[in-house]
């Protein structure tokens, strides 16, 4: 069942069925077929988000177009629009290691043997197990992209918040990658249906947002090997 | 002006010097007469002036020549003229005073029958506590409970305030009046029910005559000085009384003034009905102060239109008053029993339920229960609502809300497929102190997708959200002041139920029944048991009428429910049976497109039986259930209308839209109180859903830029 794909078709909403578009069938996607919008029409103060939704619901596969801002736009919005558009979908990565990545199994957070993160949601940084240290880092990261001080406008974002995106990136990564060395299957299932792994590795690269050496999920390579990326 | 103060003093002051007058000449009686012949005119209309300068006229020379025969008759003659003119005035004077006499005791016996009545009442109700607490007792320890007197009331009430309606008649005194005025609000204060009540009477009639309340002010001020009495008048304090940055208009000004004042005095009424404790006696006795007060303004203000209209002929105007007193008071006492809160106030019902206005006549049946405790809502209303807490957090449009029943907690669900728990006591120091942030306390992760709708159980222990991934998820509420980044607590998550195949639209839970109903767009509203092990009580099919979009219990018919759809019909179910009981006369002209009027909210009056829906087409309607007709339509909104939520109480209805704005409305008059700018569009949606705090004054707006707002 796709899910995010649909989450980036958002205006789900009753605003559909008025366009005579509701389906009685339970197939989401022509459930709410939507009438794409160009982004120079769209006159909200959400557009950014409205834009980066929209692309994603064409095709979720297309991370070059995707991640293509449009000419006019501010680069500091761009990446944080994107960035809360990753917290957001990785919510559905957190609810299936819910069922499987207990406290009692996986203590700490790791991915690799070579580290283990340190949760920084609390005062003092704290050995998490993996599951709080998945729930504590998105729900610090809903925080800290919403906060009023940071982030007070999402039309416009001040130089010192923008550095903040870089160490969220690098928190959230970390979910990325205990999920592809701990719990490989659901990883595989959850990337085949959203790409979001792949689309987050080229989006922190392209805006050097993270370095090289910490992106050690290797989903790129994937895709040297062979385009389909849908491997079991 | 108080007619009953100067139109004596009049009658004194003219009869003086004409008495004198024989004797003393002309010279003596001119002065006083003239200082009068603008109040007299007045009342004489233009008879009085034209005398008046004529024996001026004729006056002079006679003083001048000596006294001639005919010069002394013709005065004589002119005396007379104006003498028989002055008596005729008199004669006037004193019917329409008759006629007040008239007004005012039929207004004393409206107001003893009432006072009556509602004696009555209160002995049934204090006899019917005590019984059930006899009961309760017996039932917990065993044995009686020994209390004052079990007897059932008699009517008992009407003896004691008997006043001789002849004392009144006889003495027309001020004194008199006074005193029969505050006989009876002495025995109408002992049963709580004091001059306001009185008061909005009497503004009601107010408005009815046009009577804007500019001139009511002015009268109110130029009463104390002319009665040469009593202190202060209530004035509407500015203060209290701040519902809405810019009235309706002043009529509807003057029943809200009315109205809170109703209340206060019903509060009253509930520390006379109940255990008595230490601060409702303070109050009391206060409120008495304030009374006593008012006892003589109040007088003057009953009497004075005619004053300041001045003319004989406004007497008419007065008339009006008496069908006005005979109708009232059925009209107050007219609901039969209200519906109350387990040992919740009594009266109080009743107040709400008067402010009401025509919506009151629709009540049919009053006795839906309900367990809601209404007396922490009393001051809700009363100011105008600012946006005070701002709840950020998700990253997606925010589809529903809903309060905790008790706690100033609320739980948001989101696009983003997760639920929020947020308490509001838990802030974040804000910058500019105006808003306050809230961060959540809890993240509800579990939805594949996002979540549409969303309802808590009575004792908001447990919350139910429905998903567009067509799961109805249940989920135990942790404590609102648990660590927001304590350990994972996996009995958070208290399973889900199954069954719908498509998108969950609504979903609303009734904690008299514990059940939850649902509709979905898999054309079916299914009905669930909050405890059992198989929950699904019941699937109705409602194909019939199109995609159900959302759904409401009727509160005031317990085994009714009422759903609406895209197709913008909207029908009650029987929920046994599952059949149609009543269709609602949605149908649109033939040929126009249902589809614009398809209803997006569906809401069940919390005692009425009223349905209220809002649309697609920017309308706000009203329909009975018992006729299926529709009641009111009005253009509510500049878009869309989302969500709607009635008060607790009944008394308001609270809407959103895609416009981005929230509007409360009165429900009596349908008139909007208060607009307030609350969200922004994106993809054009803006409000998804609001709602009321089930105890607490709160109100709250979700909307489609990923904020909820809470309001107070
Ligand atoms: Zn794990
Ligand atoms: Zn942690």
């Amino acid at each position: 069942m796709p899910y995010w794909p649909l989450s980036g078709q958002v205006t789900l909403g009753l605003r559909w069925q008025q366009h005579g578009e509701y389906s009685q069938h339970p197939e989401y996607q022509n459930f709410y077929r939507w009438c794409d919008e160009a982004y120079e029409e769209m006159d909200s103060t959400l557009v950014v988000q409205q834009y980066i939704q929209q692309t994603i619901r064409l095709d979720h596969n297309n991370i070059d177009t995707i991640l293509n801002a449009p000419e006019t736009q501010d680069e500091g919005v761009w990446k944080y629009e994107h960035l809360r558009q990753f917290c957001m979908e990785l919510n559905g990565l957190a609810v299936r290691l819910q069922g499987e990545c207990q406290p009692s199994t996986c203590t700490q957070m790791t991915a690799t043997e070579q580290w283990i993160f340190l949760c920084a949601a609390h005062k003092t940084p704290k050995e998490c197990p993996a599951i709080d240290y998945t729930r504590h880092t998105l729900d610090g990261a809903a925080c800290l992209l919403n906060s009023n001080k940071y982030f007070p406008s999402r039309v416009s974002i001040k130089e010192s918040s923008v550095a903040k995106l870089g160490s969220v990136c690098r928190r959230v990564y970390r979910i990325f990658s205990h999920a592809y060395f701990h719990h490989r299957q659901i990883f595989d299932e959850f990337e085949t249906e959203t790409t979001l792994c792949r689309r987050f590795t080229v989006f922190v690269t392209k805006y050097n947002l993270m370095s090289r050496d910490n992106l050690i999920v290797p989903i790129l390579e994937d895709e040297s090997a062979g385009h389909g990326e849908s491997e079991a | 002006m108080g007619v009953g103060g100067s139109g004596f003093q009049k009658r004194r002051r003219s009869c003086g010097p004409a008495g004198v007058r024989g004797g003393n000449g002309c010279h003596g009686m001119r002065l006083p007469r003239m200082d009068e012949t603008s109040s007299q005119n007045q009342l004489a209309g233009s008879g009085s002036p034209a005398g008046v300068a004529n024996r001026q006229n004729l006056e002079e020379p006679n003083q001048r020549i000596q006294y001639s025969i005919p010069g002394i008759l013709h005065f004589i003659q002119h005396e007379w003229a104006r003498f028989e003119m002055e008596r005729s005035q008199w004669e006037l004077e004193r019917a329409e005073l008759q006629a007040k006499i008239a007004f005012l005791n039929g207004e004393r016996k409206g107001q003893e029958n009432l006072k009556n009545d509602l004696v009555r009442r209160i002995k049934m109700l204090e006899y019917a506590l005590k019984q059930e607490r006899a009961k309760y007792h017996k039932l917990k320890y065993g044995t009686e409970l020994v209390q004052g007197d079990m007897n059932p009331p008699v009517e008992e009430g009407g003896e004691e305030v008997r006043v001789d309606p002849d004392a009144i008649l006889s003495t027309n005194t001020n004194v008199s009046w006074k005193q029969s005025r505050h006989l009876l609000r002495q025995y109408l204060q002992e049963i709580g029910y004091t001059d306001t009540i009185i008061d909005l009477r009497s503004n009601r009639v107010r408005s009815l005559l046009g009577i804007s309340s500019g001139e009511n002010e002015e009268n109110h001020n130029s009463t104390p000085a002319v009665n040469g009495s009593d202190t202060t008048k209530r004035q509407p304090d500015p203060n209290r009384w701040n519902v809405s940055k810019k009235p309706q208009s002043t009529l509807e000004a003057q029943i809200r003034d009315a109205e809170k004042a109703v209340m206060e005095n019903f509060d009253f009424l509930r520390s006379e009905g109940m255990e008595m404790d230490e601060d409702d006696d303070e109050e009391d006795a206060e409120e008495e102060e304030d009374v006593h007060g008012l006892k003589s303004p109040k007088v003057a203000k009953t009497l004075d239109v005619d004053d300041v209209d001045g003319e004989p002929v406004e007497l008419d105007h007065e008339f009006p008053f008496l069908p006005d007193v005979e109708d009232n008071p059925p009209g107050v006492m007219g609901f039969g029993p209200a519906r109350r809160g387990y040992g919740g106030p009594g009266g109080e019902d009743d107040a709400l339920v008067e402010g009401l206005g025509e919506l009151a006549q629709l009540t049919v049946n009053n006795e839906a229960d309900a367990s809601y405790d209404i007396s922490s809502t009393k001051e809700n209303f009363r100011k105008t609502w600012t946006a005070k807490y701002t709840l950020r957090s998700h990253f997606d449009g925010v589809r529903a809300l809903c309060f905790h029943p008790q706690e100033p907690t609320l739980i948001t669900a989101s696009e983003d497929a997760t639920l929020k728990l947020w308490n509001l006591q838990k802030t974040v120091p804000a910058k500019k102190s105006a808003s306050l942030d809230v961060e959540p306390v809890y993240t509800f992760r579990g939805h594949l997708g996002p979540v549409l709708c969303l309802a808590m159980s009575g004792d908001g222990e447990k919350c139910y959200s429905g998903g567009i991934d067509g799961t109805i998820r249940i989920w135990n509420i942790p404590s609102s002041n648990i660590d927001p980044y304590d350990s994972y607590e996996p009995s958070v998550v208290a399973g889900s139920l199954s069954g719908h195949t498509d998108a969950v639209w609504g979903l609303t839970f009734n904690p008299q029944r514990q059940h939850l109903i649902s509709c979905a767009a898999d054309s079916t509203v299914r009905l669930w048991s909050a405890d059992t092990r198989s929950p699904l009580l019941y699937t109705y099919s409602v194909e019939r009428d199109g995609i159900p979009t959302s759904v409401d219990f009727v509160y005031e018919s317990s085994n009714q429910f009422v759903c609406s759809f895209n197709t913008a019909n909207c029908v009650i179910f029987d929920l046994e049976t599952g059949k149609p009981v009543m269709r609602l006369d949605t149908e649109p002209d033939q040929g126009s497109n249902s589809i614009s009027r398809q209803i997006n909210r569906v809401v069940s009056h919390p005692t009425l039986p009223l349905t209220i829906t809002g649309h697609e087409d920017r309308h706000i309607r009203f329909w009975d259930n018992n006729s299926g007709r529709l009641v009111q339509s009005m253009v509510a909104h500049l878009d869309s209308v989302t969500s709607l939520a009635v008060d607790p109480n009944g008394l308001y209805l609270l809407s959103g839209s895609h416009d981005c704005s929230i509007r409360l409305w009165q429900l009596d008059s349908k008139q909007c109180v208060q607009e307030i700018t609350a969200h922004r569009k994106k993809f054009d949606e803006s409000i998804f859903d609001v709602a009321f705090h089930p105890s607490k004054p709160y109100i709250a707006s979700a909307g489609a830029d990923a904020l909820a707002k809470v309001f107070v």
